[in-house]
């Protein structure tokens, strides 16, 4: 603490942004907390009806759950190709001995991007008349058969829409766990490689439980960004064909802002929150049962 | 000597000397493997910006019928034309450029305000304070949505600037609250002790001592939250309706016609226009933002 601060300085640095993060972040949490127990259109009277939107939510619509598991599908499809194509790309790169800052700048390079530019861009790459890439490189190799319009099948567009949030920051977790990775004292490396360790042990047994912090900054990023992921779906396919990728998220702000059920929206929106919430007390509690074994 | 003449990959000669060869070999076929794939994956990873931008430069015609991965059979600028007929590039930029400057302002003096509050002067509630600054990393931007929405249409907000700069700069206030007093952790006690001895009182130290100090943290917060604010699509697509107010992300959208029928080569072509200024920055600066996006997950 500072000899000679007074309150009053205290609070003319402090109630500035306090008050912008209570109107933009602290006031609407509680807001669609309030607004869930409500049935209301915007124009007409708030109506209180206690519980029901929950009721409704959990018992009695499909869509609803149809969004939950296209969600966790989205989720997990996002994971696998950030995390895992990160730590992949990290790993080779501690092995390259030039290039590597020109490497992590061209694989971030998605990351700037915006997604509005990402959803055109692989509505093309999916496109099958004109030939887009995908349908072409299967053509080239031989999988001529696999060709199809990825996003108007209902087998294959929940995938195609989660490809490129994947895609798009593999980059920047990539970034983060190399660093993470250069910074694995070269003392136990050697020693590990003395003893007569392999590549694999050696990842498994020092580098990876050296990373293990970050790595579990990392997945908890990678969630929630994943649970929140609205833009590249909204942008390709607003949840279509029928509900076949249709997040919470596209779901929730469709009910807001097209059928404007402000009082239902709401409620989706805080399980949203209480999702994000329990996935990150779950990754905590998995990682660190883990690491007690 | 053996081992060392024969050539690791003749597949015709005899394998000799197999003991030392495994030695020899392993590590250069590990490199070279773990090269070809770093190469691909870079590849899959770049290859679809380039086609992006060599796609704004085919004609219509050749983009209509040709390989998607042949190069151009003719170079055109003529789709750059039309996409500035079409949209309002300019003025969607311009859009972009004052939001994203608007919510830096912001978020770097409020962070900033914040965090010296926090850390610096410290007061008995301040652990509370920064956990009630927590909850904004981990909330999601949708929950805001809905009740933003409403308050902006009763206090006359919606279709303004401010209606993207509020809820902008609130989100990324957090992580630039951390960051800020993760950096003034560092500044000795004694520099503020002496300051205090000589006369300054709070004001005069965060202007004299600790705002001079934090250029650097200053760059990294405003590098990393203006690729997602110039970037910003939902709540721009929210609370802003009127064209004169459309930031990028929006503008692009015009290029979709009606039924959905979509000039390509001109979007692309405005694709590359409004990801240059991003890009160019990025390219320009990309250490000082590559050490920002790292020390923001990796201090954690």
């Amino acid at each position: 603490m500072l000899p000679n601060r007074s309150r009053t300085s205290v609070l003319v640095f402090l109630l500035p942004p306090l008050l912008l993060y209570c109107a933009a972040v602290l006031f609407p949490i509680l807001q669609s907390l309030f607004l869930s127990f409500f049935s209301w259109n915007g124009i007409s009277d708030m109506e209180f009806v206690g519980l029901a939107n929950y009721v409704r939510m959990l018992t009695a619509d499909d869509i609803f759950w149809r969004s939950f598991f296209n969600a966790l599908l989205y989720l997990a499809i996002c994971l696998v190709l950030q995390l895992g194509g990160a730590l992949v790309v990290a790993s080779l790169l501690t092995s390259l001995r030039r290039g590597r800052e020109l490497i992590k700048t061209l694989y971030l390079l998605p990351a700037v991007i915006s997604t509005v530019a990402i959803a055109f861009l692989f509505v093309r790459i999916y496109s099958i008349d004109p030939v887009g890439l995908l349908n072409q490189l299967l053509h080239w190799v031989g999988l001529g058969s696999m060709e199809r319009a990825w996003l108007s099948d209902v087998n294959t567009v929940l995938a195609a829409v989660s490809a490129p949030e994947g895609w798009r920051f593999t980059g920047l977790y990539m970034l983060i766990i190399y660093a993470a990775l250069i910074a694995v004292p070269k003392e136990l490396e050697e020693a590990a490689v003395l003893d007569g360790a392999s590549k694999w042990t050696l990842f498994t047994k020092i580098r990876f439980p050296y990373i293990r912090p970050v790595w579990i900054t990392t997945t908890i990023m990678a969630t929630t960004y994943g649970l929140r992921g609205f833009d590249i779906p909204y942008l390709m396919t607003n949840g279509g064909p029928g509900q076949s990728s249709e997040l919470l998220t596209t779901y929730m702000y469709k009910t807001a802002f097209t059928s404007t059920d402000f009082g239902y929206a709401s409620t989706i929106s805080v399980f949203i929150v209480i999702e994000c919430l329990v996935a990150v007390g779950l990754i905590l509690f998995m990682l660190k049962r883990k690491a007690d074994s | 000597m053996i081992a060392q003449t024969a050539p690791a990959s003749t597949p015709t000669g005899p394998p000799r000397a197999p003991v030392s060869k495994p030695r020899r070999r392993k590590p250069s076929l590990y490199r070279t493997l773990s090269r070809v794939l770093i190469m691909l994956i870079v590849i899959v990873q770049v290859y679809p910006l380039a086609w992006l931008f060599l796609t704004s430069l085919r004609t219509e015609q050749d983009f209509a019928t040709g390989d998607p991965f042949a190069l151009p059979g003719s170079l055109t600028w003529e789709n750059y034309a039309r996409a500035f007929e079409t949209g309002d590039l300019g003025r969607n930029i311009l859009n972009s450029f004052i939001v994203t400057m608007g919510a830096n302002v912001l978020i770097v003096l409020f962070g900033m305000m914040a965090a010296y509050a926090i850390q610096v002067l410290g007061f008995r509630f301040s652990r509370f304070v920064r956990g009630l600054f927590l909850v904004g990393i981990i909330v999601p931007v949708q929950i805001a949505l809905v009740p933003l929405f409403i308050d902006y249409s009763t206090v006359n907000l919606l279709d303004t600037y401010q209606s993207m700069i509020i809820p902008l700069a609130g989100f990324a206030l957090p992580m630039s609250i951390y960051l800020f007093s993760s950096f003034f952790e560092y500044i000795p006690r004694e520099t503020y002790e002496a300051a205090s001895l000589d006369g300054a009182g709070p004001y005069r130290i965060f202007g004299l001592i600790t705002l001079p100090l934090s250029l650097n943290t200053v760059v990294t917060v405003v590098l990393v939250n203006s690729i997602f604010i110039w970037n910003d699509f939902i709540f721009a697509n929210t609370f802003v309706l009127s064209e004169e107010l459309k930031t990028i992300p929006l503008g692009l959208q015009n290029y979709i016609g009606a039924m959905g029928k979509v000039d390509w080569t001109a979007t692309f072509a405005a694709v590359c226009v409004t990801i240059t200024p991003l890009l160019l920055v990025f390219l320009v600066l990309n250490k000082a933002m590559i050490q920002g996006l790292e020390s923001g997950a990796t201090k954690g």
